[in-house]
């Protein structure tokens, strides 16, 4: 017995009139005006990004076809033919190590004890307030302590002007993201997890090291990078920690730690020095640095993603 | 003649050792071994009583079952018996919980060594994103135990009857079980500390009814070696596999309007089941009020 | 901190229905039964044919009344796996239908003998027994039927436990049919003896009716076993 046989003309109209509530609206013109305005969002934010590296590469291009040893092996000078970016990148990589040494594990430290060791209550709301607000200072205010602080009143320890004052600066810039960051990672770390640890008789600690922390790295090693990356991208407090513009004579070696306490230099503020520059050859010399700044923070975040999807894939 | 039971110190877990604890007599002659004795215990959590006034024995080698509407208080009890509340900051315990005599929140008793004697199993499966074998290990090796890890990890395997089908795969991350697999993994990892006490927390609820009997008959087999107290919602559930059955049932708080749970009634199963003395007990088993 | 419990809502509506059914229909049969030992009495006084083909046809919806009622118990514990006192009742539905069933087929019994009833209208002192007996069963079914219909604990107790005056009147009726004497005496004895002892069945049934109740009511151990004979 089929379907339509059953059907009366009543039947018959009631079907239709269901087709057609079924096939109807669909327009959703909000919608579809809002979806418009996502996109354009993102063209605009990739345009900007876009317009940026073709004026860089535009105008840097030519650094790298016409001397490009030359420009990676030979420090600061006063001629845009003759400047290189060699000390610039000697004292951005720097920087990077001191952030490394310092600022993550106080940073990681700082974040496990909050989430994982201090009892919540007012006064850890009132850090963490805290916290969150150093993340925000503006940079200048970091430049400023660390003029009067390692620059001049432990000049003893760092040498006054030097990579180590600004190093240290730089590190308690980004400390309170990286305890930010690091904080968020261990908290999306699953209670289930600890429970089952606790459970079997684990301690707090043995909880913290063999469940909590592993979970959480991927988290932590993307907040580091990202402090990483800021950390060597902020002009303001090398200038305050005196960073060198014109001429920086010393030592050539790559790696010297004799050169902590020396006179120094670092890639934002060289690139910020030729950029003002009025003379000629200097707009391209200072894109060419801003290449290398780009070559230098991508090749981080490619290390970065690669070990966060390794440890991620170790915890599937 | 309770066990010398040293709850300061940690365990030195010897495989030469016989620490099996005397097995209960064979007839229906003397009542079983007291391990657990609660005494007037409530449970607070910050100003708010979520439990009061808690009195209940658990016996050795049975399966006493908390059963009860929701918030009433059931996995808050359970929770002491292993000091897990501790992990709650706001948590507060009031009363005596003895095991084996021995009160559990004494000062001086470190609750690492009371949950590697008394095992814990979670609501839903939370194997370690690690192997299989690292999963069972874990215990063991964080107690320190000198023997043949293999063996041990084995051992509990079988005991959560498990092995057979896992053994070629031991290597094998645990998250990639099914779910009726992952619980019995819990279950290995809670038994390679060779605990004496099991405490489940409403353990089949997330499983499949096909994974729920093949725990329940775990249960069943492994009753004699362990004293289990599970905590359940699906009373079918607690009348097939308890000796004996805790009702909880909540009473609301004039002034608050907040909800605290109360002990009504324990009994065996059986009575719990048949003829209940309580009319809240009678009320909640055959579902006439809720 | 005062507690109070908590206001209580009535659940499980559809099988509280069906238990609410259950407990009627069971008296609907218990009625059904009553008719049939009603028309037995006046077939046993005047040995009336067509009371006994009424009573007959009554018998099959007894019947067919069990078989459903039964059915729906089984389905009952399928479905709803009840418990305590959910289970009791059913159980106790189960087998006071059983009894129900037993008492109609008894009433049958006696309503078959209606081809003999010269017979048992020979002798009167017998006659007088049997109607006096037939009198008492059914009485004492429908305290049984009370008993059910009230869910009374007394007179399910009272049904249980208490002598009775029918089963003087049974022995008596032993003892005249010994007593008898002429050239029907045996067929005689043989009819009286299967009505009496139909009759003195009846009542048996209806006490187990009353002892099923009484265990179905208090769920005592001892109880179960006091109607198990």
């Amino acid at each position: 017995m089929s379907f339509t046989s059953t059907i009366g003309v009543g039947g018959e109209a009631a079907a239709r009139s269901i087709e057609a509530q079924l096939k109807r609206g669909g327009g959703d013109t909000t919608g579809r005006i809002f979806k418009l305005l996502l996109q354009l969002s993102l063209v605009v934010s990739v345009g900007v990004l876009v317009v940026l590296f073709v004026d860089v590469f535009a105008t840097g291009t030519s650094v790298f076809t016409t001397r490009a040893e030359s420009f990676l092996s030979s420090g600061i000078r006063t001629s845009a033919d003759a400047a290189g970016v060699f000390q610039a990148i000697r004292g951005t990589l720097w920087i990077g190590v001191f952030t490394v040494v310092l600022a993550f594990p106080i940073g990681i430290a700082a974040a496990v004890y909050l989430e994982e060791y201090a009892t919540k209550g007012r006064l850890t709301n009132f850090i963490d307030l805290n916290i969150r607000n150093l993340a925000g200072v503006p940079s200048i205010v970091y430049g400023i302590l660390g003029l009067t602080l390692f620059v001049q009143r432990f000049e003893g320890f760092t040498g006054g002007r030097t990579l180590m004052a600004a190093g240290i600066t730089l590190a308690i810039l980004v400390l309170p993201i990286v305890i930010i960051t690091s904080a968020e990672a261990v908290r999306a770390v699953p209670n289930s997890l600890r429970e089952a640890g606790y459970g079997v008789g684990a301690t707090r600690w043995e909880v913290t090291r063999t469940q909590v922390l592993p979970y959480a790295l991927p988290g932590i090693i993307t907040g580091t990078v990202l402090a990483l990356a800021r950390s060597i991208g902020e002009a303001a407090p090398l200038l305050l920690c005196g960073a060198v513009t014109g001429l920086l004579p010393g030592r050539q070696g790559l790696i010297d730690p004799s050169q902590l306490t020396e006179r120094f230099t670092a890639l934002p503020i060289v690139i910020a020095d030729w950029a003002r520059t009025p003379r000629e050859g200097f707009d391209e010399i200072a894109a060419a640095a801003i290449i290398v700044t780009l070559a230098i923070v991508l090749a981080m975040n490619t290390l970065a993603i690669a070990l966060r999807n390794r440890f991620e894939k170790k915890r599937n | 003649m309770a066990p010398d039971i040293n709850l300061t110190e940690p365990a030195i877990v010897d495989e030469s050792v016989d620490v099996t604890p005397e097995t209960p007599g064979a007839a229906s002659g003397p009542v079983p071994e007291v391990v657990f004795e609660v005494s007037d215990l409530s449970v607070y959590y910050g100003d708010f009583r979520a439990v009061r006034d808690v009195n209940i024995a658990v016996h050795k080698h049975e399966i006493t079952a908390f059963i009860g509407p929701s918030g009433c208080g059931k996995t808050t009890v359970l929770r002491c018996f292993n000091r897990m509340n501790d992990l709650i900051d706001i948590a507060r315990v009031e009363g005596n919980v003895s095991y084996h005599g021995v009160d559990l929140y004494d000062r001086e008793v470190n609750p690492v060594e009371v949950r590697r004697r008394i095992g814990m199993v979670f609501q839903k499966p939370n194997p370690f994103p690690k192997s299989i074998y690292d999963n069972v290990a874990y215990g063991p090796k964080i107690a320190g135990v000198k023997a043949n890890m293999d063996d041990v990890v084995e051992k509990a395997l079988r005991g959560a009857g498990l092995w057979d089908e896992v053994k070629s795969r031991l290597k094998a991350s645990g998250m990639g079980l099914s779910g009726g697999q992952q619980q019995r993994l819990c279950i290995a990892r809670a038994i390679a500390t060779e605990p004496e006490v099991l405490l489940m927390d409403e353990p089949c609820s997330s499983l499949d009814p096909i994974a729920t009997a093949r725990i329940e008959d775990l249960m069943q087999e492994i009753k004699d070696k362990y004293t289990i107290v599970i905590v359940t919602h699906n009373m079918q559930q607690a009348a097939r596999v308890s000796d004996r059955t805790a009702f909880f049932t909540t009473e609301v708080n004039a002034e608050s309007d907040t909800r605290t749970g109360l002990l009504v009634e324990v009994g065996s199963t059986d009575t719990m089941f048949s003829n209940p003395g309580d009319e809240r007990t009678e009320n909640y088993v055959t579902g006439r009020f809720g | 901190m005062s507690t109070k419990p908590l206001p209580l809502e009535p659940m499980r509506h559809v099988f509280r229905e069906e238990l609410d059914q259950l407990r009627l229909q069971v008296e609907l049969m218990g009625l059904r039964v009553d008719e049939n030992l009603e028309r037995m009495r006046q077939n046993l006084r005047t040995g009336d044919e067509i009371v006994a083909d009424a009573a007959f046809t009554a018998d099959n919806e007894i019947d067919a009344m069990n078989v459903s009622l039964t059915e729906r118990c089984y389905l009952l514990l399928g479905r709803e796996s009840p418990v305590a006192s959910d289970l009791r009742f059913i159980v106790s539905v189960l087998r006071i239908v059983s009894e129900l069933e037993r008492v109609g087929d008894l009433a049958l019994r006696v309503v078959k003998l209606t081809p003999k009833h010269h017979l048992l209208v020979r002798s009167e002192v017998v006659f007088d027994i049997l109607v006096t007996l037939s009198d008492e069963a059914v009485e004492y079914f429908r305290v049984a039927l009370r008993a059910w219909s009230a869910q009374d604990l007394r007179l399910a107790t009272e049904l249980a436990t208490q002598n009775r005056n029918l089963d003087l009147y049974y022995e008596r009726l032993i003892s005249e049919l010994k007593a008898l004497e002429g050239p029907d005496a045996v067929r005689i004895a043989i009819a009286a003896f299967a009505a009496g002892r139909a009759l003195e069945r009846i009542a048996d049934h209806s006490a187990i009716i009353g002892a099923r109740l009484r265990y179905l009511i208090t769920g005592e151990p001892a109880h179960l076993a006091a109607e198990v004979r």
